[in-house]
């Protein structure tokens, strides 16, 4: 009795602890991605950077410098990812629109949309996408960015993770009049000038190299060997050592 | 002196003699041991493991503006009133040449490396050239550029075999393919276990333009043909070269 009652714990226990194991597996996809920031096709900044996300769990941590911006103006930046899109940042031809310019939606097909809003505080969801307010100004027209504890769906967690997310950085200065203007209007905001949404540095997010690198041969190594050699010969030494004390020993008890 | 002696007198001998013998091919054994002991330096443990290292850039490095200008160096500006200091910042070319004069390490025989199939950084096939990680910043642009180096072959040293003597305050220039030249100084130098990695530490974003320079270190597992460690010099663009 007592022992099917005891089995029958155990068989529980290891029930309970499934859910656990199939928790543990959705962090397989825990990883670190980074991307070099580089001038979106045909929108003219003069600028680079890069940025890299640490993603734990449904967690990320996000840090990104970037420089070559419209200095002292709102940069919205986010991270995009679409199931359908190419993970990559737009090229020329997806200009659909023959401006010679590529806008935001453009990008769409390269990136898709905004899944976390890079922002310096509060909301960090796609809804603070245009939060003006709350991105950073890039003073001297450089960005130092970093943010964790931003919380993201498993989906996008593993998304991330995957290599298959984009960090664009938006605000463009067409007309280097140092600050965003112009008649064209935005095409996610009809309130603001397209100079202060089109793309202007943008990074596909790949995974960074796992773990260490095989950069030795061992051929000028200190090696194991060497120290079975120095084992032996300290073993031999001591045993010699031994006996010899042995035999003065008994040499003395003798006289 | 009876017979019983004389044996007790031979048999003292010979355990003298033997001892004797030995000791002498005992300290033979330590000899070679030592003599092959040396391997490749290793950083100390404490090796310029400043707490200031992981942060801010330096305040003296003033931020340089980002100019199509290729055969420049990078030139300081007075520009310290506003915005982040990201210190000096050149624009991406490819690196093709290296010099690291306190350790000796001078070349041109620079190599393009990838991720190998198995996700980690792919290593030189030539023991005597440094690979560049194409897929990070080139040397001067913002981020870790990663330079990785073999620190011996099957018989000898390689191009990295001094990494691990390379201390603070080392300069390391970079040559590049636009003609100009990014030098760095070292801030520090490493050693981690292959197995508990710090990948972001080594290959993630940087507010400022640095480099890592990479190689084997630690034990080496005859087993598996790879040394346990690796070695890694973090260093930072400066903005007006050394003399």
């Amino acid at each position: 009795m007592r022992t099917s009652h005891k089995l029958a714990t155990l068989a529980l226990g290891s029930a309970a602890l499934l859910p656990v194991l199939g928790a543990s597996t959705a962090f397989a996809a825990d990883g670190n991605v980074s991307a070099n920031l580089k001038p979106v096709a045909l929108n003219g900044v003069n600028g680079s950077g890069m940025a890299s996300v640490a993603v734990k769990g449904t967690t990320i941590t996000v840090t990104m410098a970037a420089n070559g911006l419209l200095a002292g103006s709102p940069h919205a930046a986010h991270i995009h990812f679409g199931a359908d899109a190419r993970h990559e940042c737009p090229i020329a031809s997806d200009d659909s629109n023959k401006d010679g310019h590529l806008n935001t939606t453009e990008g769409g097909p390269a990136y898709g949309p905004v899944v976390v809003s890079l922002t310096k505080t509060g909301d960090t969801s796609a809804a603070s996408t245009l939060a003006v307010d709350r991105f950073d100004t890039a003073e001297g027209g450089k960005i130092s960015y970093e943010r964790g504890s931003i919380k993201v769906t498993q989906s996008v967690a593993d998304a991330i993770s995957a290599g298959k997310s984009v960090v664009v950085i938006h605000g463009v200065d067409y007309n280097n009049d140092g600050k965003y203007d112009g008649a064209t209007k935005s095409d996610l905001a009809p309130n603001l000038p397209t100079e202060a949404t089109d793309p202007a540095l943008c990074g596909a997010l790949s995974a960074m190299p796992a773990g260490g690198m095989q950069t030795g041969a061992g051929g000028a190594s200190s090696g194991t060997s060497n120290e079975g050699m120095l084992a032996l010969g300290g073993g031999l030494i001591l045993v010699a050592a031994g006996s010899g004390g042995f035999s003065v020993r008994r040499n003395r008890a003798r006289s | 002196m009876n017979s019983s002696t004389q044996r007790a007198g031979r048999h003292r001998n010979i355990v003298v003699v033997a001892s004797v013998v030995l000791a002498l091919i005992g300290a033979v054994v330590v000899l070679l041991g030592i003599h092959g002991a040396g391997g490749p330096p290793q950083p100390p443990a404490n090796a310029g493991q400043s707490a200031s290292a992981l942060a801010a850039p330096t305040p003296a490095a003033a931020g340089t503006p980002m100019t199509p200008n290729p055969g420049a160096s990078p030139s300081a500006t007075a520009n310290h009133t506003r915005g982040t200091d990201l210190g000096p910042i050149l624009i991406a070319s490819s690196p093709v040449a290296i010099a690291i004069p306190s350790i000796g390490v001078r070349t041109s025989n620079l190599v393009n490396l990838g991720l190998a199939s198995d996700g980690s950084l792919q290593v030189p096939r030539d023991f005597s050239s440094v690979g560049w990680y194409t897929a990070g910043p080139s040397p001067g642009q913002l981020g870790p550029a990663i330079l990785a180096g073999h620190v011996d072959s099957h018989n000898g040293p390689a191009i990295f075999y001094r990494l691990g003597a390379l201390r603070p305050g080392a300069r390391v220039t970079v040559g590049r393919k636009d003609g100009s030249t990014a030098t760095f100084t070292v801030d520090r130098i490493q050693r981690f276990p292959k197995d508990h990695f710090p990948t972001a530490l080594v290959y993630g974003s940087t507010n400022r333009a640095e480099l890592r320079l990479i190689t084997c270190g630690g034990s080496f597992d005859q087993k598996s043909g790879h040394y346990l460690d690796n070695v890694v010099a973090f260093a930072h663009l400066v903005a007006i070269p050394f003399n």
